[in-house]
Order: C-alpha cells, then structure tokens, then sequence
C-alpha cells in the first residue's frame, strides 16, 4: 500500500551554509496517521516539512539527494503546484500567508486556480470555515484585523478548502497567547476527528502533541532521534531534554518517580497516584519585596490609541529593585503598550510613570534609555549597525562615553550573553538565537536599572527559553529589575517572582505566582496552568502550597506505597 | 472593508448608492476628472471643476471635511503660487499695483526686480489655485469610494491576469509591512536613546540610512516567507486562475454614469480648445 510520505536518506544544505539542515533523514508516514515532529531549533522540522510540496529541491537553491514520496510521488519529478493539491501547509506566522483583503477572498484565492464551480467554491468556504470554528459572519472580516487563533484558524480554513490528502502543520500556535491556543488546539481536533487525512504536526509543545499524535518523531540535527508513540518517547525525559526538547511535566514526573506507566495528562499521574504518595506542602519564600528600592511607579496609567482604541485603562504598579515580573494577560490587554508607556516610548494619555522617583517625561531620551532598557519582541526590528561591536556601541556612544569605556562595556555584555569572538560578524548574518541575544545586549550595555523584554520565549525551544530566563534571572541578582511579556505560565511559574495579570487594560492580579495560579485571575485571564499545578490540585493539595514545576513536585514527594 | 482615505486618515464616506456602483465606474469618475483638470485654462472653468467636484464627493458620501486635512498644504502652495505670480512673473495686463524692490543700473543696461500685481497675474493665480483644489477633491473621491480589494478585483473583472492582481495585492500588503517595520524600527532606535526630535537633519538622515539595513532584512525575510505560503497553496507566478468567483456586474447604471463624466471630462477639452 502506498505510503502517505516516505522519505530515504534525505540530505540538504542550503545554498551558502556550511552545514547540512537535513543528514540522511528517513522516516515515512502511513495514510491517515497524526504525526507530530518535535525537536530544538535548528533540528531541520521546517526544512523537511518545505521537502513534501517540493519547494526544497526545486524552489530553494542547495545540494539535495536522497528522496521524498508523497501520496507516491516523487517530489522531485511533480511540480510544487502539483504537489500542493495533495499537500497543505500552514506555516508559523498567519500573517505571511495573507495576500488579500477579506477572509473569503483568502480562501478563494486557492480555489480559483482549482477550476471550481461557484457554488462548490461557496460550498468548502463554509465547510472549511465551519471546520475550524468560524462562522460566516468572519468572511468580509480583514485577515489582519483579526485576533492571532482567528487568524491561524482562517490559515487552517484555507488549507483545508482545498481538500488536501496531506495537511501539515508547522508550529501553529507558537504565535499565539493561550486563548488563541485553546481556538487552535479545538481546530486541530475536530480535524482529526472530522476528516480521514494524514496530518503532520511540528510543534514545541509536548501537551498538544500527546494530546493528538498516534507517533512521535523528534529531529536532532537533521536526522531522526527519536520515533515512536508518545508514551514510548516522552518516557526517554532526560534524554530530551537534554537536547532542548520538554516532555509533558507530568511524563517528566512519571519517568523521574519511576512509576510503571508514562502519564501524559495530569488526569491520568493524578489517578496513577492517588492514595499511593504524600506530598508536602510547599515552603513559601519570605518576601523581602516591600524592603527593596523602587524602581518604576506607574500611576493611574490610561492610554488610548489614535483610532480611540483604550489600551489601559487605570494601571497602578510598582517595579523594585532585583524583582523579575512575568507580565500575563490574553493578546490585547494592554502588556505592551503598558511596556512602551514605562520606557516612555509612548506618552500616557493619563496618569504618569515614575523612574527612579522622578515623572518619565522630566528625562531626555538617552538618560531614560540609560534607566529603562526595552527589548522588542522581534530583533530583526533592533539590529541596525554593521557589526555586532557596533550595535552594543551603539547606544553607549549616543552617552558620549570615551571610547576605552565603550570597549570595555562590550566585551563585558557580549562575554555576558555568549556572543565573544563574533565582533566583527555582521548582525544580519547571526543566528535567530545569537540575534535575540544581540537585542538584548545591545540594551543591556546601557546597564539600565530596569529591563522590559517583549516576549523573548514565543516560537523558541523550551532549552532556549529556559537559558534565556537563566540570562534574565542573573541579571536580577544584581539588582536589575526585570520585566518579561509571555505568555508562557510554566516558564513564568519557574523563573518569576511576580506574576502580574492584565486583562483589558486593567491590572486584574499581581502577587507571586503560587497566589496568582491559586487565585481567581487563572479563569479571568484565561490562563493555562501548569500540569503540574493541575496534579498537585487532583491530589487535594492547596493551590497557594502547591508545586508549582515538576523539580519541586518530585521534591516534594514520597511515595507511600 | 475601509476605503484607502479610512486606512490613512480615519475618514469615512457614508454608504451611498455610489459606492454600490462597479469598481470600474469608481475608478473612471475620477480619472475623467483628473484628465479635465489639465484642460482647465481660466478661472471659470476651474471653479465650475471644483464645484463638480465636491458634488460628486457629496454624492459619494464623503464628507469635505476631509479637506481640513489639506488645509495647512493647499494654503502654503497657495500663498506660494501667488507669490510666484506676483514677484517673477511680471505678466502683463492691467496693473492693479506695482513697486520696485530692487534697480540696478550697469553699463549694459538695468536690473529691475519688481512686484507686480496685474489682471493676468491675479487670473493665472487663481487657476492654479481652483486645479489644486480640484486636484485635492478628486484624490479625496478615487481614495474615499475604492478599497484595496476593489483595485484587485476590479483588475481582474477587466481581464487582467490572475498572476498580476495577486501581485497587485502583495504591492497593497508590502506598502503596510513596509511601514510598520520602519514605525517600529524608529521606536527600536528611541528606546535606545535616539532622541528624533532634537537631532540634527544630518543626523536624522544617517539614522535613517540605518533603518535601511533591518528595513532590508525583513523584506527579505517576509517575501521569502510568503512566497513559500503562496507556492504551499499552489500558487506561483505562472499560476491561471481556471474559474472566476467574483462577477461584477457592470450595469446600465454605470454605463450611464461613466458616460455623463466622460462628456463632462469632453466638455472641459473643448472650452480649452474653443475660448
């Protein structure tokens, strides 16, 4: 029986790259099965998933052998629009798969070219609308002006319209907040559980990859590390791990209290366990906040945008020295704009923010850059100077510090984010770790006293985040301030020391994240809990004593029985 | 779906029986009248341009407060304009006022700069006041009754090729992408301690000429990506469209319409040619 892909000995390397992205991958797929692709940056998920429509070899100039089959057809002998009737691929960004103006043109757009008849072409707009969840009230709405899981869910719809045997999924809810996951996750099941298609999932997420993959495959390098049922796979937890890629925390739990069977939902560990463990509450930290220097004040804060849209809406909040807040809430409610107003970046339409105990609007620019560092989400935004010296220069020249200082300092913050030896290296040219890191220093070197840094997890491996948050959490612990946007509850719950909640412009929470996680600002702002909070819940344990990761989880533990 | 004039400065027409007409009539109004305005030689014929003008916008919904935009620049170039008239021209006709604001006597003769206000002057002025009113109006009219979609589909509903109005669409996506990176870009460099307002234009200039260097790495980087979206949905340069599902019908309405303007447009060719 013909295989929905099999792909033998698959080698590439992009035209001008030292190394290869794929090393002789092999792997093949049975028609029907939900597969899901996993590994750390750079493991070549994307590239292989760019082999199945033949855009690698025929569109992307490198060095390719080996071969791909999809459906029994040679990638290298149909043409890629040929290919693209049988195989759909939604990518990581919605946005980039937008041409035109309204949700129905978008759809229509692939169907044109397909010779359809008018109502056939309505037909699957609305089916495939109603697939993902949206009705048809969405199909004059501009694709832009769209929430991001509304968005991802129309790139779902127009794939699906054009009735793929072969949907492929590239990481598409790593934009997303959690609402916009949930919106995805709804979509993806009722596909798997509607439509008799193969589909490939590539996602970071181990939750949402036991959740719906019959198999397994995690990448390493370019090659197959791993393969097999989720259950089989996530149970190698150290070994994942150490290349990058997190197991569900309550898999991680299971392989490291050597229980007899992989959990991969909280249900299943907290049946697994019940009556058979104790667990000790949690010793809550002493909170020396309160005797710490402040930092940022943000009075009565309301900003509203030209188009008379209110992005905040009264925000009170008190930054202090050596604290790292995590700043939560659904997209739209404020967290950046509330960012760009305390590095002044934007002028509050009322109320005023407070740097080091004077009004922010009292500073010049570059002695407020010197106070409050602000790191954008995107470094491709940040990155402006020829070389990597340059561009942490950049700002320290602008002080007109002695250009034996300026030296000093760079070595020093590029030593810092691992970046040494790269001076001379053209930013364009870095890698998007390096790059991330870069846009970070370049701030940094201003050694301001409080850092805002726009959601530096989104689209990253979990190893990334967590050495991105180490970086972070050090920075803290010489008394810089600290404010990361995420929207990633476990990375906040490890790492933070407040979690501040924003819904709707308003400061709905704020307090450490074991009475944040136990609070009612969860269902409020709609956030995701992690697992293991999830278990420790099942078990009876109080939320505000609680494990909150699973290192303090097994810590925590002993087992009865 | 916002008009261009809503996307760029918030304005909104109301929903009018003119913007149920076909995108082709749409487009055609004011390009009629843009062609009448190279044929507007007198101040007559330029206010009555006018006055069509802002009828049509009317009709259309738009509100002429939209012009308030305008204001400060038509009445810079207005100001300029007469001036120009007045102090270089030297037209002849009737002198209302004239002074002498510079002589100079040399052996080859004199050097006289003088202000001088004369019938003509004051006529020509006025004409090219009226076309850059005129002007403004039927901008205002093509931005505030066609959307970015129209454009598209329009193109299509003419017969051009699916390839082109996909690319056509990519242009209206690019011009957006194309600002907000360098928005955003700007912002980056503020938050860095790039004071905007108080460098100097050299300064500003070199910045500028930095931005070019992320501006260039995202295009890159989004035009790579969305070709990839694009080829992922079978659609390539080459790609023909093998069914049509817009239709728009283009009805007796606006055959009516277009060909009222067009005789207008007509008119306005003849008074240049005649008086």
């Amino acid at each position: 029986m013909v295989k929905a892909i099999e792909a033998r000995e698959v080698r590439w390397k992009y035209l001008g790259r030292e190394e290869p992205a794929l090393r002789g991958l092999s792997l093949s797929v049975e028609k029907g099965e939900f597969v899901a692709i996993m590994g750390p940056s750079g493991a070549g998920k994307t590239t292989f998933v760019l082999t199945l429509n033949g855009t690698i070899p025929q569109r992307l100039p490198g060095d390719f052998s080996g071969s791909v089959k999809v459906l029994g057809m040679d990638t290298r002998e149909h043409d890629v629009t040929e290919l693209a009737r049988k195989v759909a691929i939604v990518f990581e960004d919605p946005e980039m798969q937008f041409v035109m103006t309204t949700v129905e043109d978008e759809i229509v757009l692939g169907l044109e070219p397909l010779g359809l008849s008018r109502e056939e072409m309505e037909e699957r707009i609305k089916w495939s609308l109603d697939l993902v969840g949206l009705s048809k009230d969405f199909l004059d709405r501009h694709p832009y002006q769209l929430s991001g899981g509304e968005k991802q869910r129309v790139a779902i719809a127009t794939a699906l319209a054009r009735h793929p045997e072969v949907l492929v999924l590239d990481e598409p809810t790593s934009d997303l907040d959690p609402q916009g996951k949930e919106e995805v996750v709804s979509a993806i099941r009722r596909v798997r559980d509607e439509l008799d298609i193969t589909v490939i999932l590539v996602e970071h997420e181990s939750e949402i990859v036991a959740e719906f993959a019959d198999r397994v495959i995690v990448l390493r390098e370019g090659k197959v590390f791993l393969e097999g049922e989720p259950r089989e796979v996530f149970a190698k937890a150290k070994e994942l791990k150490e290349i990058g890629v997190y197991p569900p925390e309550t898999a991680e739990i299971s392989a490291r209290l050597e229980l007899s069977s992989i959990a991969l939902s909280a249900e299943e560990l907290a049946e697994a366990l019940k009556g058979k463990v104790s667990i000790n509450q949690v010793r809550r930290e002493a909170d020396d906040g309160a005797s710490r220097r402040l930092v940022a004040r943000c009075v009565s804060i309301e900003y509203v945008y030209p188009g008379g849209i209110k992005a905040l809406r009264g925000v009170n909040l008190e930054v202090r020295e050596g604290e790292f807040i995590a700043l939560v809430g659904p997209n739209g409610s404020g967290k950046t704009t509330l960012a760009k107003v305390m590095a002044g970046l934007l002028t509050p339409t009322k109320g005023d923010v407070l740097i080091a105990g004077r009004s922010v609007k009292e500073y010049g620019r570059a002695e407020l850059a010197r106070l409050v560092g602000y790191v954008h989400q995107n470094p491709d935004h940040q990155l402006f100077c020829q070389k990597v010296y340059d561009e942490v220069a950049f700002g320290l020249r602008l002080l007109g510090l002695p250009e034996d200082e300026v030296k000093r300092r760079v070595e020093e913050v590029l030593k810092l984010v691992n970046l040494s030896g790269l001076e001379d290296e053209h930013p364009f040219f870095l890698s998007k770790g390096e790059k991330r890191r870069l846009a970070l220093a370049s701030v940094y070197a201003l050694n301001p006293r409080l850092l805002i840094v726009d959601e530096p997890t989104t689209g990253q491996d979990r190893g990334f985040c967590d050495r991105i948050m180490a970086l972070l959490k050090a920075l803290t612990r010489d008394g810089k301030a600290v404010i990361v946007i995420t929207h990633s509850i476990p990375i906040a719950a490890k790492y933070a020391d407040r979690i501040v909640v924003l819904k709707s412009g308003k400061v709905i929470a704020d307090g450490s994240p074991r009475d944040i996680l136990a609070s009612r600002a969860v269902e409020e702002g709609r956030l995701i809990i992690p697992q293991t909070l999830k278990v420790s819940r099942l078990l009876g344990l109080n939320g505000r004593y609680a494990p909150l990761t699973p290192d303090e989880f097994v810590r925590a533990v002993s087992l009865t029985c | 779906m916002p008009t261009i004039l809503r996307e760029l400065t918030g304005i909104e027409a109301a929903s009018t029986r003119y913007m149920g007409l076909h995108v082709a009539t749409k487009i055609l109004i004011p390009l009629f009248l843009s062609i009448s305005i190279l044929f507007t030689k007198d101040p007559l014929a330029a206010i009555s341009l006018i006055v069509i003008s802002a009828l049509t916008c009317k009709l259309a919904g738009i509100p002429l407060s939209a012009m308030k935009k305008y204001v400060v620049v038509i009445g810079s170039m207005t100001s300029f304009i007469a001036l120009s008239f007045v102090l270089f021209a030297h037209l002849p006709g009737r002198v209302f006022y004239e002074a002498t604001l510079l002589r100079i006597e040399a052996e080859k003769g004199v050097f006289e700069w003088k202000i001088l206000v004369t019938d003509t002057a004051l006529s020509y002025a006025a004409t090219f006041i009226a076309r850059i009113f005129a002007m403004v109006l039927t901008a205002i009219l093509l931005l505030g009754t066609v959307t970015d979609r129209d454009f598209v589909w329009g193109l299509r509903s003419v017969g051009l090729p699916f390839g082109a109005c996909v690319a056509a669409s990519l242009f209206f996506r690019g011009i957006q992408l194309f600002v907000s990176d360098f928005m955003t870009i700007r912002e980056a460099m503020s938050a860095r301690g790039v004071d905007f307002e108080r460098t100097s234009l050299a300064r500003r200039f070199l910045l500028y000429a930095n931005a070019l260097i992320p501006l260039l790495s995202l295009m890159i980087t989004r035009s790579y990506e969305m070709s990839l979206a694009l080829e992922a949905r079978g659609i390539a340069p080459s790609t023909r469209a093998k069914a049509v599902y817009h239709r728009f019908a283009f009805r007796r309405r606006d055959l009516g319409i277009t060909l009222t303007y067009l005789a207008v447009m007509m008119a306005f060719i003849l008074w240049w040619l005649l008086w």
